[in-house]
């Protein structure tokens, strides 16, 4: 039983990163044409709990692309300099896409794990029933 | 006279195995997006009940402790993943873990058959209906 449950815990925090992970990546796109904005990105690592690995996944702190921003020629935009550009978002939306399958890929796969291990514990407690 | 029957602690092994073997794959699949991390699995059942009596061993047979010690699933081991290891050094393969998962359940719920399924031959050795 306490293996179940360990599973769905795990699965739990799969889930729980994968939706931030998508979290950051909405953000992103929606800030794609935001002056200046450098798109987030989220490091995933495994928890470690008494010097021990839990098995289970967490995210780390938020961390910002720090590659160059584009310069973008606007010369009526409130921001642009006297030559007409100014800094543009480093939001790349092919990239942001295909990291947002990924997570829902991913998110999906922690669902079945979790719907597994549910119906694994209760055809276990199905036992007692009869 | 019913205290130690074989297929009961057979299918009991069967069911810790297969619950055991659940909790690693659905930590696998919660860290397939960690980098570095490793895939884990356990032995397979039949190979595990092969080498079981890790616990105290017994000169003779009939002392019985050897033998009634509840099953121990097998230690877990970094899984054997060729070709999936992606560029951040983690290889866990989704596909890999969805295809064990799908076999870890087949053996739970095959455990549990026998269990119930003995349970009755014993109720109906008993005269009681089901």
């Amino acid at each position: 039983m306490s293996d179940l449950q360990n599973s769905i815990a795990a699965a739990a925090s799969g889930m729980r990163s994968q939706a931030t992970r998508l979290r950051h990546v909405s953000e992103n796109i929606a800030n794609a044409d935001t002056p200046g904005y450098r798109r987030k990105l989220v490091p995933f690592h495994e928890m470690v709990e008494a010097g021990r690995a839990t098995g289970m996944v967490e995210t780390g702190p938020m961390r910002l692309d720090r590659s160059d921003l584009p310069r973008v020629y606007d010369p009526s935009h409130p921001l642009a300099d006297e030559l007409g550009y100014h800094d543009g978002s480093n939001v790349d939306l092919v990239v942001e896409i295909a990291d947002a399958r990924e997570a829902q890929r991913s998110y999906e796969a922690n669902l079945k794990m979790f719907e597994q291990a549910r119906a694994m514990s209760a055809s276990l407690i199905e036992l007692l029933r009869r | 006279m019913f205290g130690k029957l074989e297929i009961f602690r057979m299918a009991q092994g069967l069911a810790t195995h297969a619950a055991a073997r659940q909790a690693l794959i659905a930590q696998n699949v919660a860290n397939a997006d960690t980098p570095g991390y490793r895939a884990r699995d356990l032995a397979s059942f039949e190979e595990a009940y092969q080498t079981r009596g890790d616990g105290l061993r017994a000169t003779r047979a009939g002392h019985g402790f050897a033998a009634d010690a509840a099953w121990q699933p097998p230690a877990a081991r970094d899984a054997d993943r060729p070709g999936a290891t992606a560029p951040n050094g983690n290889n866990v393969s989704l596909e890999i873990e969805m295809m064990q998962a799908a076999q870890v359940k087949g053996d739970h719920d095959r455990a549990l058959a026998i269990y119930q399924k003995s349970l009755d031959i014993l109720r109906a050795s008993l005269g009681r209906a089901r």
